[in-house]
């Protein structure tokens, strides 16, 4: 049950956010997933929904998460391919010799919040 | 609607510790490993086996991380370790590079030339979590099934070495070697096998000569960093 672990680790870095920018609410969070990263959206998203539940500044929050296809380039032919089930062996040539281009992302991309002030409002990148 | 671009690792707090765990352990010159294997495949075996081999030539620090009690790390220690500290993840499913952290803390690091990190026995969390090792081992056993590799893909395809424990046992389970590795090599195709009885003694003389050979070969060309 990684997922849990995963949703802790987001709504810390968002909750930083939040407070640094003077939210009043956190609405969106969007995510990067890829397919070969092993995280499931479905336990990720409870997770998150459960933590989002028990943080004031999480209330109602939701996830969004985009998935990105689990690809690889073959070294070989220069195939590029949907890897099927980790197994990296080119459908072109049938070597094994792939380099994985896509799919390990674990990324938090944006939030959407309402600020405490909305006039006035400087966003804090750092 | 302000937004906010936060275009940042969802496991970056780990990843920092993972990098300060480096930083510690480079200039030391000490060579870490993370075994992991699913509960039973024998990882505290072959950690036992590997320190009776290999202690007398190399100082072995063990972080032994297990759910609850503190059994694994007295087997250790009985095996003859220089230093070793458990962890208890009470409930937690996996090793964090900050749990990592914190034993660190805890050992003498002089007395550590070689460090093992027993993972917890599970083929699917401990995977995401880097704890700033130079290699991850994967323990796999002829009693659990030759379908594991393609059951838990991502952890045979991230290790740089598969060790099959219990060869002893081929005759009288239906795991077919040859099977296994080849779905291993259909994920990781760069990867190294040794395969071992911890019982019975087979093999283990190849993998501890190799893995003290690695170590000193790592430490010493100064190229120590993972390589995944």
């Amino acid at each position: 049950m990684h997922e849990l672990a995963m949703a802790q680790s987001i709504t810390e870095v968002v909750v930083k956010k939040a407070r640094e920018n003077q939210a009043r609410q956190v609405n969106t969070v969007r995510l990067l997933i890829g397919d070969g990263s092993g995280v499931v959206t479905g336990p990720l998203t409870f997770c998150f929904e459960m933590i989002a539940g028990t943080e004031p500044l999480l209330t109602g929050a939701r996830l969004e998460i985009e998935r990105v296809p689990h690809r690889a380039r073959c070294r070989v032919c220069a195939t590029e391919y949907t890897i099927p089930d980790f197994v990296i062996c080119c459908p072109n040539c049938g070597r094994w010799e792939s380099e994985v281009i896509s799919g390990t992302e674990l990324q938090i991309l944006d939030m959407e919040f309402e600020a405490e002030n909305e006039q006035g409002v400087q966003l804090c990148q750092n | 609607m302000p937004k906010l671009t936060i275009a940042q690792n969802i496991l970056a707090a780990n990843d920092t510790y993972a990098a300060g765990i480096r930083q510690a352990l480079a200039p030391r010159h000490i060579f870490s490993i993370n075994f992991m294997s699913s509960p039973g495949a024998g990882k505290t075996a072959l950690l036992e086996r590997t320190i009776e081999r290999l202690g007398g030539q190399l100082q072995i620090g063990v972080i032994e991380g297990d759910v609850e009690t503190s059994a694994d790390a007295e087997r250790i220690e009985a095996a003859g370790a220089s230093e070793t500290v458990q962890i208890n993840t009470r409930g937690n499913c996996h090793l964090e590079a900050h749990m990592v952290q914190a034993a660190l803390d805890q050992l003498d690091l002089d007395r550590v030339e070689l460090l093992i990190i027993e993972n917890i026995g599970n083929l699917i969390c401990p995977n995401a979590w880097d704890l700033g090792e130079d290699l991850r081992v994967v323990i796999t056993s002829t009693t659990e099934g030759d379908d594991k590799p393609s059951k838990y893909p991502q952890m045979f395809a991230d290790a740089q070495v598969v060790v099959i424990n219990k060869i002893d046992l081929l005759p009288y389970v239906d795991y077919d070697l040859e099977k296994a590795r080849r779905q291993v090599l259909a994920l990781n195709p760069q990867v190294r096998f040794f395969e071992v009885s911890c019982r019975t003694g087979a093999g283990l003389v190849e993998w501890c000569d190799w893995l003290a050979d690695f170590a000193r070969r790592e430490v010493t060309s100064g190229s120590k960093e993972l390589q995944r």
